[in-house]
């Protein structure tokens, strides 16, 4: 039987996530999950700030005799790029920047990506994805009918950040992720692991035509296992312990750099774009910014109203869909009759393919109760 | 509907994918009943003038296009070697153009061209708009345009020059005169002023 | 005024995208469409496209690849690479393309350059000159067949022969400096520009934009073409594409026409 529709009365998540649940009060879990475990832990103030300039030090001490104490993955999005402002301009950091390119770069990030480099005088290293083992790992994905189908970028990027680590040594990673604007994650039901190796190797199993020969794939067991706790690998997230309100950010990396803001979260990437813009709430019902919006509404960057308004719009550009409709799947190297059956093919998920599922869920819970990661995904 | 017409010369696809991209539908139109429906034509070019003309003569089209310019005002942009043919005859050859707009096709006069190649004038050259004109709305401020031609324009009527470029001497570059426009560079390769320029086309 | 045009030029090889140095080397730089639709937003004076197998294996050109990169340009765009017969170049221009290019054709059969150019212009015709230092001579020689072919025959003469038979543009393209970075062979471009009329371009070895002013500054207006330069980035040739944008191309012509 069908749910009945439901709203958060604090903020936008609905009952799109078919596992949400509300209280007394109309409250959800994930507003609930933030207030009792994620805020309280998250306080960017003069304290925290400290606590970075101790960890920057150390950085920088463990580092000192190397090319680079720290790497960092640059996609040209707002978080990456204020973090390494904040890193190289305010503490000191020598990070290895890179940047994977999936075959999808928007213009914008790529000049976005340019304009930080050349100003804080960095070198760049660029992964380039061989694009005939991508189209056709997308196209896998796109086959299984299931809605997580940018793996094949996140995962490249997950697998070359630790890479590049492992090669070059690096002890410590930045990572862009922060409180502020993602105190809310994405279900799983709609964004699923990237790094399940199972599932993957399943789908290009059962849809794949080619063989992977240079796409870097790299397994939760060999990056949460193997370098975090052989290597010692760290996952520093500076944007939590310095106010980060993201407006001003992308107001000052415009300023300072010349860095160009994207219509939306994630938008560097073209498939990103159509994929979250569109295929995701129009497929599925899925609109990722009803997890944007409500992060913002918990730390006080955005109303409810504004985002109940701004939700009354579609999340993708009517002008321009069919184009990008098009486009992608010229890209792809396939019809648009095709792209479009995959669009109206029956759905499927994550449990409907091999998967490691239970080894993410109790993992966090080790984790959590370790205190290493607080927010649920779920 | 925006009509292209196809009489054998210029880069008709490039109108069709500039179009599509803003929306805006068009078709072809090679054979008479082709122009059932056109609302505004496009008149594209490349090449000799003669040529132009001859191919548009054997096309077969001339009297409807005639009609529909003429008779019922139906508002039509030439490009390049299409603008050129809206004149009454040209130095390159020896037929006459469709004379819908008083003027001479001419060469340029290498010797005030200040490069060491003169001709063709080709590359991305700056419009001056000499009036107010729907057609050259909204350009940005630098008003840059792709060129490729040797000879030019001379416009006998100056309030028919909406715009003019310098090569050498400044020159008649965009004309209209009621319905019918014309533009010496390709809008069609100009990136968002050509696009504009286009769009302003459409939406006349 | 008129500016001199800044040319990003595109190598496909096996369908992707490569940078090659010498003409060798060949290293993978990503996908042809993506590259292209960002040089459109970056709105480049115009782009070539040159595809590197299509002559050495004969066989056609990629009609379909064409079609969709001339779908994503608003600027001029120049193909080549297979180019034998004024049939293909003409199917080659209805998919949208202004310019094809023709290379290896034009020596082995020069007749077919006036008979392409007699159908659509001389301006849609343009011949492009790979040019060594001959290992036996060291003077100039076009060579062919991307490099592999030499032939011996001078490039001015060459290229005096190509403006007669009604090519619209010459491409002169140093191999010995292709992907080398290190400034344009400035020696080479001089001796062709001497002896010809029409419009030139050169290609191989602008390292950064300010070779692109040297030669703009010895040669006023010239097609600037560059490969390597707007694909990669810094010492571990990072692969990003880049492009000056309107200010920084105001500061490049500034220089070059006040000092001039």
């Amino acid at each position: 039987m069908k749910r009945p529709y439901q709203i958060c009365s604090n903020c936008v998540m609905d009952t799109s996530d078919s596992r949400i649940s509300f209280d007394k009060n109309g409250g959800c879990d994930h507003c609930n999950d933030f207030y009792e475990k994620v805020k309280p832990n998250w306080h960017p103030d003069e304290r925290s700030r400290k606590e970075l300039e101790a960890i920057a030090a150390r950085i920088r001490s463990f580092g000192k005799d190397q090319e680079f104490d720290s790497i960092l993955g640059l996609s040209g999005g707002a978080d990456s790029s204020y973090m390494l402002h904040l890193a190289v301009k305010e503490f000191g950091l020598r990070p290895l920047v890179f940047h994977v390119d999936g075959g999808w770069n928007s213009e914008i990030a790529v000049n976005n990506i340019q304009v930080l480099v050349d100003k804080l005088g960095l070198d760049l290293y660029t992964e380039v994805i061989n694009w005939e083992e991508m189209r056709d790992f997308q196209l896998a994905y796109f086959k299984s009918g299931v809605p997580h189908i940018d793996i094949p970028q996140d995962h490249a990027f997950i697998a070359t950040l630790y890479n590049f680590a492992e090669k070059y040594n690096i002890r410590y990673i930045l990572n862009g992720g922060n409180v502020s604007t993602e105190g809310v994650r994405n279900p799983m039901e709609w964004l699923y692991y990237g790094t399940d190796m199972p599932q993957i190797w399943d789908i290009i199993r059962q849809f794949g035509t080619i063989k992977m020969e240079t796409y870097p794939f790299s397994s939760i067991f060999k990056h949460k296992i193997y370098l975090s706790y052989i290597k010692r690998v760290k996952v520093i997230k500076p944007l939590n312990y310095v106010p980060y309100v993201k407006s001003e950010a992308m107001q000052f990396l415009q300023r300072e750099y010349g860095w160009k803001p994207y219509p939306q979260k994630h938008f560097e990437s073209r498939f990103t774009k159509f994929y979250e813009g569109f295929w995701l709430p129009e497929r599925f019902g899925f609109d990722t910014r009803r997890v944007q919006y409500s992060s913002l509404i918990l730390t006080g960057q955005m109303t409810r109203e504004e985002a109940l308004e701004k939700l009354k719009k579609p999340a993708y550009d009517p002008e321009t869909i069919d184009d990008e409709f098009s486009y992608i799947a010229t890209k792809l190297n396939i019809s648009v009759d095709e792209l479009r059956h995959y669009f109206t093919m029956p759905k499927k998920f994550y449990w409907d393919y091999k998967n490691i599922v239970s080894v993410f869920v109790v993992g966090a819970k080790i984790l959590k109760a370790l205190g290493v990661e607080k927010s649920i995904k779920r | 509907m925006i009509t292209i017409i196809d009489y054998g010369l210029g880069n008709i696809r490039a109108f069709v994918n500039l179009y599509e991209r803003l929306n805006v539908q068009t078709k072809i139109a090679r054979f008479p009943s082709d122009f059932n429906g056109a609302t505004k034509l496009i008149l594209p070019g490349v090449g000799a003038f003669d040529y132009a003309m001859t191919l548009l003569n054997q096309s077969g089209i001339q009297g409807e296009l005639e009609r529909l310019v003429l008779q019922d005002g139906v508002p039509v942009l030439g490009i390049c070697v299409g603008m050129q043919i809206l004149g009454k005859s040209s130095d390159e050859g020896v037929l006459p153009g469709l004379g819908w707009i008083d003027g001479q096709v001419r060469l340029f006069d290498a010797s005030k061209i200040p490069f060491k190649t003169r001709l063709p004038h080709m590359g991305w050259n700056t419009i001056k708009p000499m009036q107010e004109n729907p057609l050259l709305n909204g350009l940005n401020e630098e008003s840059r345009f792709y060129f490729l031609h040797s000879y030019y324009f001379d416009c006998a009527d100056e309030t028919e020059t909406i715009a003019t470029a310098e090569y050498g001497l400044r020159y008649a570059c965009a004309v209209n005169k009621k319905n019918v426009y014309g533009v010496q560079f390709h809008p069609e390769k100009s990136h968002s002023n050509g696009i504009r320029l286009l769009h302003n086309f459409a939406r006349l | 005024m008129l500016y001199p045009r800044i040319i990003p030029c595109l190598l496909v090889h096996k369908r992707g995208l490569y940078k090659t140095v010498r003409f060798k080397d060949h290293k993978y730089v990503g996908d042809p469409i993506n590259a292209v639709k960002i040089f459109n937003e970056k709105e480049v004076d115009e782009l070539i496209v040159l595809d590197i197998d299509a002559t050495t294996h004969g066989s056609e050109p990629d009609y379909r690849m064409i079609e969709n990169l001339a779908v994503e340009c608003r600027m001029p765009l120049c193909y080549g690479g297979g180019i034998k017969t004024r049939a293909q170049a003409e199917r080659i221009f209805g998919l949208g393309v202004e310019k094809i290019a023709l290379s290896s054709i034009s020596v082995e059969n020069p007749a077919v350059v006036p008979e392409i150019a007699e159908r659509v212009g001389n301006q849609s015709v343009v011949v492009v000159i790979d040019v060594r230092k001959s290992s036996i001579s060291g003077g100039y020689e076009i060579c062919t067949h991307n490099g592999m072919k030499p032939t011996g025959k001078p490039p001015g003469e060459f290229a005096m022969a190509m403006e007669n038979s009604g090519c619209g543009e010459i491409v002169v393209n140093s191999v010995d400096q292709d992907g080398v970075m290190k400034g344009y062979d400035l020696n080479l471009i001089q001796r062709i520009r001497e002896v010809i009329s029409i419009p030139m371009t050169v290609l191989g070895g602008a390292g950064s934009l300010d070779d692109i002013c040297a030669v703009i500054k010895r040669h006023g207006i010239i097609g600037a073409a560059a490969g390597s330069l707007f694909v990669f980035k810094g010492k571990y040739r990072a692969v990003l594409i880049s492009y000056p944008n309107r200010a920084e191309k105001e500061r490049l012509f500034k220089k070059v026409f006040q000092m001039s």
